[in-house]
């Protein structure tokens, strides 16, 4: 039969556990005698009425008093039964490290004295069931570190023995360069080259890179345990659920938007209201390209507004190209100045927890500044087929052009419009009552499906599970290398070359990743750079601002810009404008797009110390 | 009536091929068939998001491309029709040639602008043709007859 104080102990250790919070554990431990007191009193008090009316209660009374006295000896200051030790554990880029194992080790011997995981914030608590000794041996292992031993002397020991708790504070662990590294490095390599060069679909090489991730772990940690990288539980943690479901939902309101044939329509209208002039006729069709990429998503709203623009531009005489690439221009700009509007904001908002709100505050105006930039711009590149007067069309060819870019239901649009503003409040308002915005999404899409009652079948269809699976394999071999250290290294690195100047951060990580992001696709680019940023936010003094974040969003975004194959919103609509006869050579593309990248990463960034550095000041 | 089959992607640089298509069904006293192939591979590698249905919306467009390549038809009192396939380009050429009573396909250059593919695949694609279907076949470049392909061989342009 188990004592009291010995239950209350495994009791007390299951909470610690769960919780993992070192100060709040440590108070649990100096109440928990006092509690345990008032908790046997109470019972004493309502057993004792019932001893009076029966001898066998009161033989139950006599053996709980009897477990009453060393229990109240712990809380008279008396040396306690158990001690408790606690620690946080810390990477060389001061990042907790969790799921060590920390063990008390009894002094000259491998007793294993008591045992623990460290938790998510580093933190770990190790309960001690008899006294302390000088010469008791803190050990912390973990894969991809270091040991790390400590030694009690005596007077930790004694001070342990004194107050019942004794906390190490911040232990940093050592990196250790494994084999795993290295594997975990080619293969995330590996998957980045491929997506880049098209050898394999984008979905496919990341999964293709997260089973490698699995093979090298548990069937060359067979041959040697420095391949480890990480288990299957811990690969789960880097999956951010956040984003998969906040893209799902937003992905089902998409698509019962683009349903209805706004997109479409807006162009249309836009060719009716330009009466001809070419150069309106662009600059609406960019700022309508731009405000859908802002509230849908850039992506799709190049896919719906290509079609159209093509068969606009070869009606009306103009070169399609000189409509399309300022299109494509402003939906990469654009969609940037909302949370929902790419997936690199999505990833980069449910990563550092940046509101649908702080976008809106913090980028929205800089986004504008560079629009009315790339605007200008694409006004000078094109002034020769923007200055034309286009010819009417016949009657024909209009009606057609019309009958494509009709309303297909009015009444859903009127339905899904109201649904996607209570989604915009919820995105607002939610951030104050702390729901994230996948659950608005969720419900918008829900409250869709069930108003509007559209076929659930082809509204799952539209959820693209490709994409998904893509993020979620992609989350896992970018954890891979997490978990080996390449990405504290690359931080360590960067915060080297930065030191403590935000100005010159806010640049390396505008100008750093838009570069980067002109050639290598820009959400697996954008998910690699998160832990940098983090790391760089917490380094550089004045970054917990998160500007750097908003540093990286405009990098990722606007570098797509610089050539074809920067962003895939420029693939698509490469490829759709080709199967029009009209292709867009790299060249071309270049010529307007790397101007375009780097003048409006200049805006952005100008912005950026406006709005951090100097307001800030 | 046997009709001239001209498959054009409906750009801007594709006008010159579609008038000489127009041109040869004119003298020929035939009818001409537009046809459009939709081929969407190249969204295959694409990560993001693919909520749209990006073939129906190429589609549409492809109708309207053959609609103003009708239109030029028209000017020069050619019948005109119009058919959007989906698929790979070969596949849907010959299901336009077996649907159609076609016995002349209009093909542009690989070298042109508006061409489909290299030179090999088109030769490849012509041989099939002659050969397997028994129609005559013209290549054009900007609007200029480069080769013309008879059931008996090649003959001269």
């Amino acid at each position: 039969m188990i004592d009291l104080p010995s239950r209350l102990t495994a009791i007390q250790g299951v909470r610690l556990r769960l919780k993992g919070a070192p100060s709040r554990s440590r108070s649990r431990v100096r109440k928990d005698g006092p509690l345990g007191e008032v908790w046997l009193t109470s019972i004493v008090r309502r057993t004792g009425r019932r001893a009076s009316q029966t001898l066998g209660v009161a033989g139950l009374l006599l053996a709980l008093l009897a477990l009453i006295p060393p229990f109240t000896r712990s809380s008279a200051g008396a040396p306690a039964s158990h001690y408790t030790i606690s620690g946080r554990l810390e990477d060389p880029q001061r990042r907790r490290v969790a799921g060590a194992n920390v063990t008390a080790l009894s002094p000259g011997s491998s007793v294993v004295l008591a045992e623990a995981e460290s938790q998510d914030d580093g933190s770990w608590v190790l309960v001690l069931e008899q006294d302390p000794l000088p010469g008791t041996v803190i050990q912390a292992t973990r894969h991809h570190f270091d040991t790390f031993e400590l030694t009690l002397d005596s007077n930790q020991a004694e001070a342990l023995r004194s107050s019942g708790a004794l906390d190490l504070g911040v232990i940093p662990l050592v990196r250790r360069i494994t084999p795993a590294f290295w594997a975990a490095a080619i293969i995330f390599i590996a998957v980045l080259v491929v997506i880049a060069l098209e050898r394999l679909h984008s979905t496919t090489a990341a999964l293709a890179g997260m089973s490698a991730v699995f093979l090298v772990t548990f069937i060359g940690g067979i041959f040697n345990p420095d391949l480890y990288i990480f288990n299957f539980r811990r690969a789960k943690t880097y999956i951010n659920w956040e984003v998969i479901f906040l893209v799902m939902g937003m992905m089902i309101i998409i698509a019962i938007i683009e349903g209805t044939g706004i997109f479409q329509w807006t162009a249309f209208q836009a060719y009716r209201a330009s009466r001809g002039r070419a150069w309106l006729l662009g600059l609406i069709l960019m700022g309508v390209t731009g405000l859908a990429s802002a509230l849908l998503d850039n992506f799709t709203t190049m896919l719906l507004m290509t079609p159209i623009s093509l068969q606009i531009a070869l009606a009306i005489g103009i070169n399609p190209l000189a409509f399309i690439i300022p299109e494509v221009l402003a939906s990469n700009i654009a969609g940037i100045s909302t949370l929902i509007g790419t997936p690199t904001n999505i990833l980069i908002g449910a990563f550092a927890d940046i509101s649908f709100s702080d976008f809106l505050v913090n980028q929205t105006a800089g986004v504008l500044l560079a629009m009315i930039v790339a605007g200008g711009f694409v006004l000078y590149f094109y002034r020769r087929e923007w200055s034309k007067q286009s010819g009417g069309i016949s009657s024909r060819l209009y009606e057609r052009m019309k009958e494509n870019a009709r309303l297909e239901d009015p009444k859903a649009l009127w339905k899904s419009a109201c649904v996607f503003v209570l989604v915009l409040v919820g995105f607002v308002m939610g951030e104050r009552i702390h729901i994230v915005p996948a659950v608005p999404a969720l419900v918008g899409a829900t409250v869709l499906l069930v108003w509007l009652n559209p076929d659930v079948q082809k509204m799952i269809k539209a959820v693209d599970w490709t994409t998904l699976v893509f993020f979620i394999a992609i989350f896992i071999v970018i954890g891979a290398v997490q978990e080996v250290g390449l990405v504290s290294l690359i931080a360590g690195a960067a915060s080297r070359l930065i030191g403590d100047n935000l100005v010159l951060g806010i640049f390396a990580i505008l100008f750093g990743v838009g570069t980067l992001s002109v050639a290598i696709a820009n959400i697996p680019l954008t998910a690699s750079m998160l832990p940098i940023v983090e790391y760089l936010s917490g380094s550089v003094p004045g970054a917990n601002s998160k500007v750097l974040y908003y540093a990286l969003s405009m990098g990722a975004a606007m570098g797509g810009n610089g050539f074809l194959i920067g962003g895939e919103a420029n693939i698509v609509t490469a490829g759709i404008s080709e199967q029009a006869g009209t292709p867009i050579s790299f060249g071309e593309f270049l010529k307007i797009g790397l101007p375009v990248t780097y003048l409006t990463m200049t805006v952005g960034f100008l912005w950026l110390l406006v709005r951090f550095v100097l307001l800030a000041h | 009536m046997p009709g001239v089959l001209c498959p054009t992607r409906g750009g801007e640089a594709s006008y010159p091929n579609q008038d000489r298509a127009i041109q040869i069904a004119r003298e020929r006293g035939s009818e001409i068939l537009f046809l459009y192939v939709t081929d969407v591979r190249f969204l295959g590698r694409i990560a993001s998001p693919m909520i749209v249905d990006v073939e129906e919306e190429i589609n549409e467009m492809g109708e309207f491309l053959l609609a103003m390549a009708g239109e030029r038809a028209d000017k020069v009192g050619v019948v005109s029709r119009s058919l959007v396939l989906r698929g790979a380009f070969q596949d849907a050429l010959v299901e336009a040639i077996h649907g159609n009573d076609v016995n002349v396909v209009v093909l542009g250059s690989p070298g042109g602008e508006t061409g489909i593919t290299t030179t090999d695949y088109l030769h490849q694609l012509i041989a099939m043709m002659v050969d397997e279907l028994a129609v005559e076949v013209y290549v054009v470049d900007r609007g200029e007859v480069l080769e013309h392909f008879g059931p008996r061989g090649i003959e001269p342009a």
